[in-house]
């Protein structure tokens, strides 16, 4: 019963949805729209929390819960487990968009102007869309009758871990957030709304987009580490690079947005941009749902699904562009900015972080074009390919977003900070060096130009040298615009992360029997025992590992975990976390009798990677808000 | 801090008077430069069987196998590209992540440079339009 | 000129669009095969019957023959089992086996209880072979021609289906010769 209450909900926002999205196209007559929003939302949720009920109470009657869920997977994960797969994902993506929508009508204050209705019309097509597709090819509430499994076939067990469980609603909301960038510059178009109205009005949402997109990256990363036991923190795995490359066109529209709404410049760009950083995050959808890219071994090819995802995307993608290239009423004013301008190099900015996206897309997509052009041939494009591409393109950003903050609009009249910029960042390169040495003692020559960037980025962003009349002056002028030095900080701290940890790191793969002693890193390592140990769900073997660093001892679990009833292996990565480094240990094979292989590993500085994504979500996140708070 | 020094310089020499066993390294070297090549290899691999991970990220029996291929070859003095044309003469090109440069991948490496070129073309094509417009106008 | 700017990316996006229907209905091929149409790798290892026979390229002479990778702990194996009986019976094409990272033991009692389409077991413990086969997992069985060429290969459980489909033309093409 309860999940048929569920499915009429859902089917209730379908028609109301259409109502919404038609109304200011057809009837052209002033809906309640806050109302309809809250409803729509109100609707959605009813439906994802009757889905939640039946995970929780195991009814294994609803085909979704059985494939996900089993009675021994522990409550927090049962929960959890709501999004843990395809159909369920959809139903919070679809709620999340709910939320945005409703988030943007009440924050706006020209409510029930034509721009307004138009903009609620468009997200409600978009969800009417999505609804449409969850409905029809991908139903959560789908029941096994008459006789249901007894037991469920249990939820994927490297996703029964805490960042996984946070990591996916996250980035569906960055995801879904490109909605309002979207909708806005198709109504800008539609209705002719001033340039700076409809850039300041869509800034703060991008801003909130891209701050929840770079939390959920980072979370997935983060997970990566831990979860899949070999201590790497980015694959260049296709999906991942589905959301990176929708982050880096939402960081360009950021930037973009603030010429447009300060100085009525890039609009066409802007408008352009919104619908490209949509149309990714619905590429990136496609990509990973239709199973194009993984399904290469895999054989589950669902093509239904994914040609309705594609439909969705042409319709609006496409719709988008035809609107822009017929119908775009917004003006563009010409005017000029001398090539030492902050004009410039936002330009600039947009055009390497663009590009970036493009190719890291055309990678992605490589493969695919390779077999179709020759017929059957594969061929892998991966990590080596990808950190070929994007070196160039981080240091010139790198470079650029150094002096960024000291340029002016119009043009720069002096560049005399540069001099000091130059010398303020050798002298923390040097320091930086030092401590390396210190910490590690050797210099690896290969870290020194990201060392140097970082050394760059974090004067520049910082803007220590800038000339202020007093300290309280400094202060005021941090307080006012500490989103964007948070964020440009942020991303200081993760190029030293990335810098170090892949040039400093060490691995060992060795065998080792119970009570023997071995010495990695200065470091002495000792396997106490190996013990089984039960779970909830799955049996273990956990290694008891004691380490002697320094003076400081201290203990290490290291786990092999099969899981029932899927009878599937996981590593549980046995983790000494630190500022400078992190010590890595994780369970391998076992050979003869008690004696196992493990992977010990020295992680220099990666807790400086998730720091920044952290600084950059905060900065933007406080961006956002000072922004809204401002307006309303 | 000296004191500190100092009782790790006698845990050291404590610690090799006494432990005398060696770490029974699975893969062991007593060249760096292979190592480095060894491990570097492995990143550069992919798993044939598993989904999107490299040998060094995968436990698979196929992936162990391989690791044992690549080291005996490694160790036997061959170079980087001879181990990966070994390989891909067994598996083909989709056992290397890092695609040889050849005229049937000349498009994926030179792709982003032409991405990079037309980009600039355009927005010199728009900018000299404008240009040339707004003095027509005057 | 201005127009055609305009018009620019829906001309992109619209050929993306085409390209990714493209891909859709891209038919899903099988993994592509780098050994067909090149001679059987050479070999040394030990027969599975018998640990001291030691096997090479040359004890794989009774040509056309298929090459079959198969292994207790795979399942797909049992389920083509039946059919490589049926072919070790009905058809003059002799079969030879790859075990593959197995135990010997464990294969041997299997090739008793359900009897032993295999002319003889290569036993690839270390999956040797195996790798220069271009192995991924089992089962994988491979054609081999007169001239000890390999000609297809399939992954995957043999059925009368695939055998059909992928082999039985070129046991004709041998006998037209």
């Amino acid at each position: 019963m309860i999940p048929e209450i569920g499915h009429i909900f859902l089917i209730s926002s379908l028609v109301l949805s259409l109502v919404g999205g038609l109304g200011p196209f057809i009837f052209n007559k002033e809906l309640p729209i806050r109302k309809i929003a809250i409803l729509m939302c109100l609707l959605v949720f009813g439906s994802f929390f009757t889905l939640i009920y039946s995970f929780v109470v195991d009814d294994f009657s609803v085909a979704y819960v059985a494939q996900n869920s089993n009675i021994n997977l522990p409550i927090y994960y049962k929960f959890a487990a709501t999004w843990g797969a395809h159909e369920g994902s959809l139903i919070l993506w679809i709620l999340s968009m709910n939320i945005w929508l409703l988030a943007f009508i009440s924050f706006d204050k020209n409510r029930n102007t034509n721009f307004s209705n138009l903009v609620f019309g468009v997200c409600s097509l978009v969800i009417f869309s999505f609804l449409l597709f969850t409905v029809f090819t991908s139903n959560p509430f789908e029941r096994i009758l008459p006789i249901p499994p007894l037991n469920g076939a249990d939820l994927n067990p490297s996703l029964q871990d805490f960042a996984f469980t946070v990591h996916p609603p996250l980035l569906y909301f960055g995801y879904s957030g490109l909605l309002l960038p979207f909708a806005i510059s198709i109504s800008a178009m539609l209705s002719g709304q001033s340039n700076k109205d409809w850039a300041s009005s869509s800034r703060p949402w991008t801003l909130l987009a891209c701050s929840f997109l770079t939390v959920g990256i980072g979370l997935g990363s983060w997970w990566a580490y831990y979860e899949l036991g070999w201590g790497g923190w980015w694959f260049w795995d296709p999906v991942e690079n589905a959301a990176f490359v929708p982050w880096l066109l939402t960081v360009a529209l950021v930037h973009s947005l603030i010429v447009t709404e300060n100085r009525n410049l890039f609009v066409n760009w802007s408008l352009l941009l919104s619908i490209f950083a949509f149309a990714a995050s619905l590429l990136g959808t496609f990509l990973v749902r239709s199973g194009i890219l993984t399904s290469v071994h895999a054989f589950a090819l669902d093509p239904e699904r994914g040609l309705f995802i594609l439909g969705i995307f042409s319709f609006f993608v496409l719709g988008g562009l035809a609107i822009f290239a017929f119908k775009n009423s917004t003006g563009n004013k010409t005017s000029f900015y001398s090539l030492n301008s902050k004009e410039f190099g936002l330009l600039l900015n947009n055009v390497l972080l663009v590009v970036l996206a493009v190719s890291i897309l055309f990678g992605t997509l490589y493969p695919l074009l390779y077999e179709a052009y020759t017929g059957g041939k594969q061929i892998s494009v991966g990590a080596p390919y990808f950190e070929f591409i994007i070196f160039p393109f981080s240091i010139s950003l790198g470079l650029l977003q150094g002096i960024a903050l000291y340029l002016s609009w119009g043009s720069t009249k002096s560049f005399n900070f540069l001099t000091k910029l130059i010398l303020e960042s050798l002298s923390i390169f040097l320091l930086t060096l030092v401590l390396l040495f210190v910490l590690f003692d050797e210099l690896i020559p290969a870290s020194f130009f990201t060392i140097f960037i970082f050394s760059w980025l974090i004067v520049g962003s910082l803007l220590i040298n800038f000339s202020f009349k007093s300290f309280n002056k400094y202060l005021d002028f941090l307080n006012r615009r500490i989103g964007v030095l948070l964020s440009h900080t942020g991303m200081a701290l993760l190029v030293l992360g990335v810098g170090v940890v892949s040039s400093y790191s060490n691995e060992i793969e060795l065998i080792l029997d119970t009570g023997e002693k071995i010495e990695f890193l200065n470091k002495d390592v000792e396997l106490l025992d190996i013990k089984d140990k039960n779970g909830p769900n799955f049996i273990s073997k956990t290694a008891n590992i004691k380490v002697l660093d320094g003076g400081r001892t201290f203990n290490l679990q290291t786990e092999k975990r099969t899981y029932f009833p899927s009878g599937q292996v996981t590593t549980e990565a046995a983790i000494d976390t630190g500022i400078f480094r992190d010590f890595y240990i994780s369970m391998g094979d076992n050979f003869k009798g008690d004696s196992w292989s493990f992977k010990l590993q020295s992680k220099p500085f990666i807790r400086w990677i998730w720091l920044g994504a952290l600084l950059i979500t905060l900065g933007t996140f406080i961006s956002s808000i000072n922004i809204l708070r401002r307006k309303s | 801090m000296f004191k500190k020094f100092f009782s790790l310089m006698l845990i050291t020499i404590i610690y090799s008077l006494v432990s005398a066993n060696e770490p029974k390294v699975i893969y062991p070297f007593e060249d760096s430069v292979h190592e480095e090549r060894f491990l570097s290899l492995l990143n550069e691999l992919r798993c044939p069987k598993c989904q999107g991970s490299n040998l060094a990220g995968s436990n698979a029996p196929i992936a162990n196998d391989l690791k044992r291929e690549v080291y005996r070859l490694v160790k036997s003095g061959r170079t980087e590209e001879e181990v990966k044309t070994y390989l891909i003469d067994r598996y083909g090109n989709f056992i290397v992540y890092d695609p040889p440069f050849r005229p049937d991948t000349y498009a994926l490496w030179l792709g982003p440079l032409f991405i990079f070129l037309i980009t600039l073309s355009i927005i010199l094509v728009i900018l000299l339009t404008r240009f040339s417009n707004s003095k027509g106008n005057q | 000129m201005k127009r055609i700017l305009n018009l620019m990316p829906l001309v992109v996006f619209g050929i993306l669009v085409v390209v990714l229907y493209s891909f859709l209905t891209q038919e899903n091929e099988q993994l592509e095969s780098v050994l067909v149409d090149q001679l059987v790798p050479e070999f040394k290892l030990p027969a599975l019957e018998n640990p001291n026979n030691i096997l090479s390229k040359s004890s794989v002479n009774k040509l056309p023959a298929l090459i079959n990778v198969w292994a207790t702990w795979c399942i797909a194996c049992r389920v083509e089992h039946p059919f490589l009986m049926q072919l070790k019976n009905k058809s003059t094409l002799t079969v030879y086996g790859l075990n593959y990272k197995d135990d010997r033991k464990k294969a041997l009692d299997l090739l008793e209880n359900e009897g032993n389409p295999f002319e003889f077991s290569i036993f690839d413990q270390q999956g040797k072979l195996a790798i220069d086969l271009g192995v991924y997992g089992a089962p994988e069985t491979f054609f081999v021609d007169k001239e000890g060429i390999i000609r297809e290969r399939h992954v995957g459980a043999l059925t009368q289906k695939v055998w059909k489909e992928k082999f039985e033309k070129f046991l004709n093409e041998d006998n037209d010769v």
